[in-house]
């Protein structure tokens, strides 16, 4: 079957800059993909080459089997909700919620009520009187009601505090069991939603860094603690992330273990957790800038 | 619990893709119709107050025809130049908007001027209504003039003609430079004027040295008010492409 998503060798340049350089990957269906980068890294120009908003320098996009750029019957399906997502200065929520489900095929009113009440967002208020966290929950609550096949949020909660952010990982969790569909959630708050996460795709400077299923990627790093002459003695020459240390004791972050590995280290007396996504990211990150920075 | 996988969504047939985003357009009507009637209300309201301080201080001999030179007046002009702001504004703040539902910009630029020629429907029954009210009432019992000003024609059928076809220009003259603005933020825009008024320049510069403000004049006055309204449809034309040619490579982009 046709993936949802598949890109090919995309390229987007502004000028000199290569904002998308030469990135290649697929979407498959029903998941949840988190898009993953620091600010500048071309997370929304990826996006938006992705919906047709943004004209690709070079490579190909292809959307439910289709090119997206001015294809009806292909957008029609998706919904866009972009960081600082502006509406209509005169609008009230009210007249955003009255307006999307003509867009909407699979609009739930029912569940966008439900949200409504979540966020505590009032109705009646103008736009440019809200605050920047009621609007990203309008974005947040059209994003989830929408339904669409396939949902981009980009960074949609600017401004919404702990308590509201949460309730927006758990309805669309919930929403997602019983309406699968795909999602592209792009954030810095890799932690927070860690567990939402299905696929992991990390660009940095235009490049597509990691592309991998987020229980892999979970396991490709070990964090090993102990009296700093064992820890040395058992990463011998493994590849290291990253290393930490007060006094005798050390701290290093090394490339996943296999079992009888971790048998070894636990023999050791070492201690072994498990790497925070978020932590594995920066440290890869890192890793590939340095290894780039060494080729170049 | 049961689990529905999300089905792509039939697609829309082509009208009802245009239409929905014209009913965007109107889903607030405060910009787009509430506002201009007060403001007009407002100054039609100024200038009755005006006419009654002028025809009350005159003597009965005195009021015939005191008011005469209000057939030359212009304070229904207001209302076009603001249907221009109204087509930049609605253009601007629901492109970005429309496109995150999944829009394409050929949708939206059909259902934006489906909407303009709407407004510009409503707006000229509106003056027409109320210009007819003013010749049937004799100027509001003064013999003032405010929607059916000389310019618009002389019977009613022109009236409607003329107030139409001006308010399809200043619409689809404000959805060009929406466009622009949509494409290129502010210095476009910048650019924009400076090579209308550099256009309009030439054209004067041209006129005068060839001598020919003689013949610019009579033609006018051959073509007269249809005529000239008629013409201004190959503007409003060449308008429309305009902005249809330019949003449809454009990008939504956040910063002003």
């Amino acid at each position: 079957m046709t993936p949802t998503i598949e890109v090919t060798n995309l390229s987007k340049h502004f000028g000199k800059v290569n904002a998308v350089n030469d990135v290649s990957f697929t979407v498959e269906e029903n998941k949840i993909y988190g898009l993953l980068g620091r600010n500048g890294a071309g997370k929304t120009t990826l996006m938006q080459l992705l919906t047709g908003q943004e004209f690709a320098s070079s490579g190909t996009i292809s959307l439910f089997g289709q090119p997206p750029v001015e294809n009806a019957k292909v957008l029609q399906n998706t919904c866009f909700i972009k960081e600082s997502q502006r509406y209509p200065e005169d609008f009230r929520p009210k007249d955003v919620f009255k307006t999307a489900p003509w867009f909407f095929a699979n609009w739930d009113q029912e569940f966008a009520d439900r949200l409504i009440a979540d966020f505590r967002l009032p109705l009646d208020r103008r736009i440019k009187k809200l605050s920047r966290g009621q609007l990203s929950s309008i974005g947040v609550i059209v994003g989830l009601a929408s339904r669409a096949p396939l949902t981009f949020f980009d960074e949609p909660y600017l401004g919404l505090d702990a308590v509201a952010r949460q309730i927006f990982y758990d309805r669309l969790l919930e929403d997602y069991a019983t309406h699968p569909r795909t999602v592209i959630l792009s954030t810095h708050l890799i932690d927070e939603v860690s567990n939402l996460l299905e696929h992991v795709l990390v660009i940095d400077d235009g490049k597509l860094l990691i592309n991998e299923d987020a229980e892999t990627l979970r396991n490709r790093a070990t964090n090993v603690v102990g009296m700093k002459t064992a820890v040395e003695a058992f990463i011998g020459n493994r590849e290291v992330l990253h290393r930490d240390g007060i006094g005798g004791l050390s701290s290093v972050t090394v490339a996943g273990l296999s079992e009888s590995e971790r048998r070894d280290a636990h023999a050791a007396g070492l201690e072994l957790s498990p790497v925070s996504l978020q932590q594995l990211i920066i440290e890869l990150t890192r890793t590939e800038t340095k290894e780039f920075e060494a080729s170049a | 619990m049961t689990t529905t996988t999300t089905a792509l969504a039939q697609p829309a047939s082509p009208l009802k893709r245009i239409t929905r985003v014209t009913k965007l357009h109107f889903a607030n009507p405060w910009t787009t119709l509430g506002l201009p009637w007060i403001i007009l209300g407002v100054i039609f309201a100024g200038s009755l107050t005006i006419w009654w301080l002028i025809y009350s201080a005159l003597s009965p001999e005195q009021r015939e025809g005191a008011l005469e030179g209000t057939e030359f007046g212009g304070s229904s002009f207001f209302i076009f130049i603001y249907m221009m702001v109204v087509a930049i504004q609605a253009i601007s703040i629901t492109f970005p908007f429309a496109l995150g539902y999944g829009v394409t910009r050929r949708d939206y630029y059909l259902g934006s001027a489906l909407a303009f020629i709407a407004l510009a429907v409503i707006y000229t029954t509106g003056l027409t209504v109320l210009g007819a009210i003013e010749k049937a009432t004799n100027g509001w019992g003064m013999g003032g003039t405010m929607f059916a000003p000389i310019y618009f024609g002389e019977s009613a059928p022109e009236r409607i003609f003329v107030t139409f076809v001006l308010f399809l220009f200043f619409l689809f003259f404000g959805s060009a430079i929406a466009a622009v603005w949509v494409r290129w933020k502010a210095t476009g825009v910048t650019m924009f004027f400076i090579i209308v008024g550099a256009l309009l320049v030439g054209l004067i510069a041209l006129t005068t040295f060839t001598d020919s403000w003689a013949a610019v004049g009579s033609t006018l006055v051959d073509l007269g008010v249809l005529g000239v309204a008629a013409w201004s449809l190959v503007l409003t034309a060449i308008s429309g492409f305009a902005g249809f040619v330019l949003l449809r490579r454009a990008t939504p982009r956040n910063a002003a």
